[in-house]
């Protein structure tokens, strides 16, 4: 009885990919290529809640349904790059390339309410068609529900997929605004604007390339 | 057997008696701020309140409020909201709802949101405020198990409160016109000896019911009960 209290307990959580609804704003007018980490195909994040049980989260392929829908909503034109790829090589005006820099949660009896919640950290790499960094966005998204009688894995579930939506919601109103990625239609970036490393800042704004010939 | 088959049926029944009599007290009260009503085709939708702001209002208490509001032959007609929520995102999420009535216009100019509000015949849009939670309890209640048998000795008692507020802005004006709210309290209690009688306090549910009443008798400017 006592080794089988010192082991504890241990939850796994299997995710389907959430679907993002078609945003109501017009697409912007470019062609983009979208590169994307190996794990946002298989993303597993695994925790053990100090005193309580071990937490094993399968966001399987969400992470990479979440950007391949979101962008193809928002971008007239959206590829999505595999390894063997050559942006270089093909008809782009810009190269977006995503992360994720955090993924936490905290259960009910961590913050002593009956919700979970879930919070994600992205980050967007955007390079101009010469392949040089031409802003980076830190994407912090959050999302809470609380626990019903279907069981704490579907709460915990709805609390990422609200997360996610929370991120698209985020990048639908300040992708642009943010990253300057309009400024890269149909001309090559001469100058790069500075890049934001500020990890815990939200939403940070860069400045963008002035370009005067515009 | 058939004499342990009715002692068992027998406790299901004064278990399903017992378990509807507990003690709930309720107070509905709403505030108008303008005139209200809703012509045939027009619809609500009922929202909850971002929990960035800190409001934690169940979803199947959204759900509950929605199904009372569409009952009966006098029901209104609901859009369910995450099928709102959809249809306009992203400016209906959490992060990026409206908190206050005088961003509406705002939202109204922005490309397609007033025509899928239209489409939708919305006239009211309620936001729903507050939550359900257990403020005290006590007593002692233990349940044991052996060869012979088993079964439950003790007292327990729990008490929860209800409180919500709806906030009713119409889509006609873009203007509030006025709040409604339900407070309600409940005590349950589980006296058992062999076996435990649970005598729960429907808290909630009767704070749904009683909003939902009060929503209706609102919005179509009945003289509430």
């Amino acid at each position: 009885m006592l080794a089988g209290l010192a082991a504890g307990c241990s939850s796994s959580v299997a995710f389907q990919a959430p679907t993002i609804p078609t945003p109501l704003v017009e697409k912007i007018p470019m062609s983009v290529g979208l590169r994307m980490p190996g794990n946002f195909e298989h993303f597993i994040h695994q925790e053990l809640v100090f005193g309580r049980e071990e937490w094993s989260i399968d966001l399987g392929r969400s992470n990479a349904a979440l950007f391949e829908q979101l962008f193809s909503h928002m971008f007239a034109g959206v590829k999505v790059l595999s390894e063997n790829d050559d942006p270089n090589l093909l008809p782009l005006d810009a190269l977006i390339e995503t992360s994720i820099d955090a993924f936490e949660f905290s259960t009910p009896d961590q913050s002593n309410t009956e919700a979970f919640a879930v919070w994600i950290r992205y980050r967007l790499k955007v390079y101009d068609r010469e392949g040089k960094l031409f802003s980076e966005w830190p994407v912090s998204a959050y999302g809470k529900s609380q626990t019903t009688t279907m069981g704490k894995s579907q709460a915990l579930q709805r609390a990422a997929v609200l997360a996610m939506r929370d991120a698209a919601a985020l990048m639908v109103m300040k992708l642009d605004e943010e990253t300057q990625i309009s400024t890269l239609i149909n001309k090559p970036a001469t100058q790069p604007a500075p890049v934001s490393n500020e990890n815990d800042v939200q939403t940070t704004a860069l400045e963008g390339p002035t370009d005067d010939s515009s | 057997m058939i004499q342990a088959n009715r002692l068992v049926k027998t406790l299901m029944v004064v278990v399903a008696t017992a378990s509807s009599t507990a003690c709930v007290t309720s107070t509905v009260q709403d505030a108008r701020q303008g005139l209200t009503g809703i012509n045939e085709g027009e619809s609500v939708v009922i929202m909850a309140k971002s929990y960035h702001l800190g409001n934690e209002t169940e979803a199947k208490y959204i759900t509950c409020i929605e199904d009372n509001l569409a009952r009966g032959s006098k029901g209104l007609r609901v859009i369910p909201h995450a099928e709102f929520v959809d249809s306009l995102f992203p400016w209906f999420e959490p992060r990026t709802a409206p908190a206050e009535t005088k961003n509406l216009a705002k939202l109204m100019e922005r490309p397609g949101v007033a025509e899928k509000i239209a489409q939708q015949g919305i006239r009211y849009i309620i936001w729903l405020d507050g939550d359900t939670e257990k403020v005290a309890g006590g007593g002692s209640l233990s349940c044991a198990a052996g060869p012979g048998g088993g079964g439950c000795f003790g007292f327990a008692w729990w008490q929860k409160d209800a409180d919500y507020d709806a906030s009713v802005w119409d889509l006609e004006g873009l203007e509030s016109a006025g709040t409604v709210s339900a407070d309600v309290s409940g005590t349950s209690f589980m006296p058992a000896l062999v076996i435990p009688l649970p005598f729960i306090a429907r808290t909630q549910a009767k704070a749904c019911k009683s909003l939902a009443n009060q929503l209706h008798a609102f919005i179509v400017q009945e003289e509430s009960a």
